[in-house]
């Protein structure tokens, strides 16, 4: 697939020491588009809508905020932990910046964890990019399956 | 055949510009010997343009306090520029108040030096030092939150209680560049030659991860400061500490040092919230310290207490707590003062609290993290 200037400038931005000092690719070097459309195939796979998921991780988001830094029991299945570093990080695509406010959400049956910020899921919701396999904040989409949806 | 030398003929011509730009770029961009004037003349500075306001002031032994390796992503590095050095770069915008704006506050890491420049510091930052330090000890004080002292090797820091550290985490793994954080000291400042953080395991986070994975007993790290405007008031008015799992850190400094100077007519309340009891620490310390300042009142609250683990203490989110006792046991009749060390959810949530008890925003102190 071809890349745009935007997707251009976009993978440029995510590379390590640019935004954040290990970058968004994890271990790939394919270009971003190709990893967009793989992992759509992938969320598809999963039966994963990025609207539908972009909304489950901001409901966990704010409710684990109501914890003030501790983790908090949701719906007696998950437990959410919600920390907020300092500072915000700019949108590798140029479309805002966003707090590095970073939430745990771990299921309590199995103890399988999703590690979510802002910017992961503004990501996700609007430019289908849920980071490289083998980056430390990848979303799998199979591991969301499981951890978030019932 | 063309398929084959196309791109071969591409690279070259992009290896070309690019080669063409760095000879450009070291050329045209020789901004030579530049004055740096920090605070109206109390100290200027000869050096090479070229580089950012912050590692020019770090290459003279002057740490401005940051956290993000001077990527413009964490806002700790503002300082007044006095002198024109450009407009704002959107990278520093979305960090700056109206007031900033106003007083021409900039993000250090941001601003390139090009030309004199003169700016103004706290005077504190004269007195912040880098300190080559030894892991002396690592201890597990949760399961997810580490105890860690550092031995300054005959340095020593000079500190009030409640300020705080910046810890240098060196290149490892995928992490190519040093990174910084900044953690409250939980020793004392009577405690010189040694620095006691702790650290909790963020999700994800670089830092904290190295240290909970890596870090072992030995290593050299360096850290940097004191930096912070925590500390409290030479007063003998209430004070009244809120915190949850690291955040116990400045309390034990402060809390301590109280003891240590004879501070013992205060009176303390202290606040410490948890979920579990597998989160709570040093229970048995704060239990002896109230033996030792008889106006001093620990209160350790579990959010969500496990059936079947005993716990005698208070339950419920610490705003809970802190809201009934404030109305219950401390009483508005006073002048209060409120500590706090938190996330800034947690810090807006205890600022309510305080307000509705009638305890004024002026009165309420916190690191702006």
């Amino acid at each position: 697939m071809k890349m745009t200037p935007a997707m251009t400038m976009a993978q440029e931005n995510m590379q390590p020491g640019v935004i954040t000092e290990e970058g968004f690719l994890g271990d790939e070097t394919i270009p971003v588009v190709d990893m967009i459309a793989r992992d759509e195939g992938e969320m598809r796979d999963a039966g994963l809508s990025f609207v539908d998921t972009a909304k489950r991780l901001a409901y966990f988001m704010e409710e684990g905020q109501k914890g003030l830094g501790e983790p908090v029991t949701i719906d007696d299945k998950w437990l959410i932990r919600v920390v907020d570093p300092r500072g915000q990080l700019p949108c590798p695509f140029k479309d805002g910046f966003f707090h590095k406010m970073t939430a745990q959400i771990t299921r309590k049956e199995t103890n399988e964890s999703v590690v979510v910020t802002d910017l992961s899921i503004h990501l996700l919701r609007e430019h289908h990019f849920i980071e490289g396999k083998g980056s430390r904040f990848r979303l799998e989409p199979q591991v969301m399956k499981r951890v978030l949806f019932d | 055949m063309m398929i084959i030398i196309a791109p071969g003929a591409v690279a070259l011509i992009a290896a070309i510009l690019a080669a063409a730009i760095s000879i450009v770029d070291k050329v045209v961009n020789n901004y030579g010997e530049v004055e740096l004037d920090i605070n109206d003349g109390k100290k200027k500075i000869k050096l090479d343009g070229g580089e950012s306001l912050l590692s020019s002031l770090a290459g003279q032994e002057i740490f401005v306090p940051s956290a993000c390796g001077g990527r413009g992503t964490c806002g700790a590095c503002k300082c007044q520029v006095t002198s024109d050095v450009g407009p704002y770069l959107p990278t520093e915008t979305p960090f700056m108040t109206k007031e900033n704006l106003a007083d021409n506050i900039r993000l250090a890491c941001q601003v390139k030096i090009k030309s004199d420049i003169s700016i103004k510091i706290p005077d504190e930052l004269f007195n912040i030092k880098k300190y080559d330090s030894i892991v002396k000890s690592i201890v597990d004080v949760t399961h997810d939150i580490k105890e860690v002292t550092f031995d300054l090797q005959g340095e020593e820091i000079n500190f009030e209680a409640g300020k705080y550290v910046q810890l240098v985490v060196p290149p490892h793994g995928k992490i190519k560049g040093s990174t910084q954080r900044a953690y409250s000291m939980a020793s004392k400042p009577g405690e010189k030659d040694i620095v006691r953080l702790l650290i909790r395991l963020v999700p994800g986070g670089i830092a904290t991860t190295w240290v909970h994975t890596e870090l072992k007993e030995g290593d050299r790290v360096e850290l940097v400061g004191p930096f912070g405007d925590f500390f409290r008031t030479p007063t003998d008015t209430t004070m009244v500490c809120v915190a949850g799992g690291s955040g116990m850190a400045p309390f034990m400094s402060i809390l301590f040092d109280m003891l240590d100077t004879g501070e013992l007519d205060r009176e303390v309340w202290y606040f410490f919230g948890a979920r579990t009891v597998k989160d709570m620490f040093y229970l048995d310390e704060l239990r002896e310290l109230e033996k030792k300042m008889p106006n001093f009142h620990f209160v350790p609250a579990l959010s969500e207490p496990e059936e079947g683990t005993p716990w005698d203490g208070a339950t419920g989110l610490i705003t809970d707590v802190l809201d009934k006792y404030l109305k219950e046991e401390i009483g508005t009749d006073k002048k209060r003062e409120g500590y706090l060390c938190g996330s800034p959810g947690m810090i807006n949530a205890c600022n309510n609290v305080f307000t509705a008890n009638k305890v004024s925003l002026d009165d309420i102190f916190y690191d702006k993290f």
